[in-house]
């Protein structure tokens, strides 16, 4: 009897892992669903949708079809705990493809290394993230900052900058390095100021910045709520200079309407760049999502592109073990919206930038674009 | 200097307004209303629909003081009067009903940021400075508020029933005073007032589901501080207000939003009575 029971178990057993092999890919997608996070949010959904329904219509990876678990991480440290923790061990989702805030992903790295599950992560960011489980296909301060202050330095005679930022990882990061940039380049940082990331009231940062004799403002705040107040507040002061804003996306400058006219913005997209993989790209989310669709910008269209990352580095590897798929994403290129986007660089892509101005319909007109601008040394092996 | 001078009260002018609607609950009930941000919300999406609806700005206001009441009315009525004798179970109370209009309003406009357009742009010139004009009226819309206030208070029938139920509620009662009537009111205008606040800063802010939450702190605090009246909620929004304006400006932003809460700490150690009789 004993035996016999044993028999079945196996059988089952064997049946399981038979049905196994079929099993869809999971791919987890934790992101900032509340918070600050939640402007840019859905349009970074859609465009994991569109990228997944358009590989599963072609026969999914490896044979398997790929799923999608979206998580909201509350854009911050807390939140990420619970949607990584969830993810990784309880979904046991084979990737991680997503955008967060820096709060979000610092949160998340010690469950992805205790998970051994490869994040490839899709917002631009501070730079210097060197978790050997996180790829970044988006910009770092390197890529992003000097087409701004080259601009402003040769087309417009800034001499001194003042910079203004939120109080977390990813602002103070970009304004550091902004302030560094600025100074090699001849410039003078005259002011640098914070405010925490819930902060509302932003007047007496603009009456110093008013008071400092200033010729150029540069912006880092988080995005969404932070971003829209401090623009009002500094148009509501009659603040005219030119002004560059490094985390404000079409999205959020088409709603902001007459106030977001004639900000400055440098990114890896936009959405009128002219070629056939953008217009592809952008005629299918139209097709897909209609009237919902979320313009895509330059934190949704990298997403986009890591789902196809991880298609290829699968491929390549021929299973979607971990360690394999770590090494197949440094080597394998995706044609996207954005160009060819490779990760070799350090776990990092060079990318083509654009600097755009928003336009008063709320439209970004391209100004210049830097071809291949490269990441820098994000993650030097240490010897 | 003057720029300064200007931040101060303009940023006092601010927090009174959004204060002073909590001030007039805990001042009659001695509940501290923790709705109060969600109120604040509430008000500015009544701003959002009525700015869509094309309402000029002078209904838009009504509207989102009459919008803010109702709400006030109904959670007094459902809610905060089975209360009054367990204030501790009012702030969590309170505090959860606050979560749970967030998440109506989420559920209804989205989680994402809305944009008002406002009513008054650009800047004018006082003695030499360029200062936004919008922050410039919410100096007047903060007056307008005391007076019309202190003079229902003051001048009213309702006014004298409300300052006999906050000296002596029993003998007010034992005078015929319908003290639970009197809640009531208070309840509806000092929520309608926390709606109408967040009408008047959104032009300043964006208005998502968590606008009010920020504000919320700074106006506990200077409620405490005050200690019950309009007159000395004024004066704790003029000196927390504008240390907090002092200590951003010369020394650093981050700190400046800690100044109101450590201040009102300091006050109440010292004086446990706040501001008040002073």
């Amino acid at each position: 009897m004993i035996s016999r029971a044993l028999l079945v178990s196996l059988a089952l057993v064997a049946a399981s892992g038979s049905a196994l092999a079929a099993d869809p890919i999971k791919i987890g997608v934790p992101v900032g669903l509340s918070g600050a996070n939640s402007v840019v949010a859905p349009s970074v959904v859609q465009s994991a949708e569109l990228a997944v329904d358009e590989i599963n219509a072609k026969g999914g990876v490896l044979g398997r079809q790929l799923t999608l678990d979206v998580a909201d991480d509350a854009s911050g440290a807390a939140g990420a705990q619970k949607a990584f923790d969830a993810l990784v061990f309880q979904k046991k989702v084979n990737v991680l493809i997503s955008m967060e805030t820096s709060a979000a992903r610092n949160a998340g790295l010690p469950i992805v290394a205790r998970g051994k599950t490869p994040f490839i992560y899709t917002s631009f960011y501070e730079g210097r993230s060197c978790s050997p489980y996180l790829y970044v296909n988006a910009w770092v301060p390197e890529q992003q900052v000097p087409p701004i202050v080259d601009y402003f330095n040769k087309e417009k005679k800034a001499t001194k900058y003042f910079l203004i930022g939120s109080d977390y990882a990813f602002g103070r990061g970009m304004l550091s390095f902004t302030k560094a940039y600025v100074e090699k380049t001849g410039g003078k940082v005259v002011g640098e100021e914070y405010l925490p990331m819930d902060g509302s009231d932003w007047t007496p940062i603009i009456s110093k910045l008013k008071a400092s004799g200033a010729d150029a403002i540069i912006t880092s705040t988080a995005g969404g709520a932070p971003n829209v107040t401090l623009t009002k507040q500094l148009r509501a002061a009659g603040v005219s200079l030119p002004y560059g804003n490094l985390a404000v996306d079409e999205g959020t400058a088409k709603s902001m309407g007459a106030d977001a006219a004639g900000i400055y913005i440098s990114a890896s997209y936009v959405t009128g760049i002219d070629s056939p993989a953008n217009k592809k790209f952008l005629a299918a989310m139209s097709k897909k999502f209609g009237a919902d669709l979320k313009t895509p910008n330059d934190l949704s269209v990298p997403e986009y592109e890591g789902v196809y990352a991880y298609k290829a580095a699968v491929e390549k590897a021929g299973s979607t073990d971990s360690q394999k798929v770590l090494a197949a994403l440094s080597e394998v290129s995706v044609e996207g919206p954005r160009g060819t986007i490779r990760m070799d660089k350090q776990r990092h892509a060079p990318l083509t930038m654009y600097l755009g101005q928003v336009q008063s319909d709320g439209s970004v007109k391209v100004i210049q674009s830097f071809p291949n601008v490269d990441p820098g040394a994000q993650c030097p092996p240490k010897s | 200097m003057l720029t300064v001078a200007l931040d101060i009260v303009t940023t006092a002018a601010l927090l009174f307004i959004i204060s002073s609607g909590l001030l007039i609950v805990f001042g009659v009930m001695k509940i501290i209303n923790f709705a109060h941000a969600a109120f604040v919300t509430v008000g500015a999406y009544a701003t959002l629909v009525g700015a869509r609806l094309g309402l000029p700005w002078i209904l838009v206001l009504p509207l989102a003081f009459v919008t803010g009441a109702i709400c006030g009315a109904l959670t007094e009525a459902i809610i905060v009067r089975w209360l009054y004798r367990r204030p501790l179970d009012a702030i969590l109370a309170t505090w959860g009903l606050g979560i749970v209009i967030g998440q109506i309003v989420t559920l209804i406009f989205g989680r994402e940021v809305q944009f008002v357009q406002a009513p008054i742009t650009g800047t004018v010139d006082l003695l030499g400075v360029d200062y936004s004009a919008y922050r410039i009226v919410m100096i007047g819309a903060a007056v307008i508020v005391a007076l019309v206030f202190t003079t229902l208070l003051n001048g009213t029938r309702l006014g004298l029933s409300t300052r006999a139920v906050i000296m002596n509620e029993m003998l007010a009662q034992g005078l015929g005073v319908d003290s639970s009537r009197v809640r009531l009111i208070t309840f509806a205008i000092g929520s309608g007032l926390a709606a109408l606040s967040g009408a008047l800063i959104t032009p300043l802010s964006s208005v998502d589901p968590n606008m009010g939450l920020p504000w919320l702190i700074s106006a506990f605090m200077l409620v405490m501080v005050s200690g019950g009246s309009l007159m000395t909620l004024a004066v704790s929004s003029l000196m927390l207000g504008g240390l907090q304006v002092i200590v951003s400006t010369f020394v650093n932003p981050i700190l400046g939003g800690l100044t109101i809460a450590i201040c009102a700490a300091i006050v109440l150690r010292i004086r446990p009575e706040g501001f008040a009789r002073a």
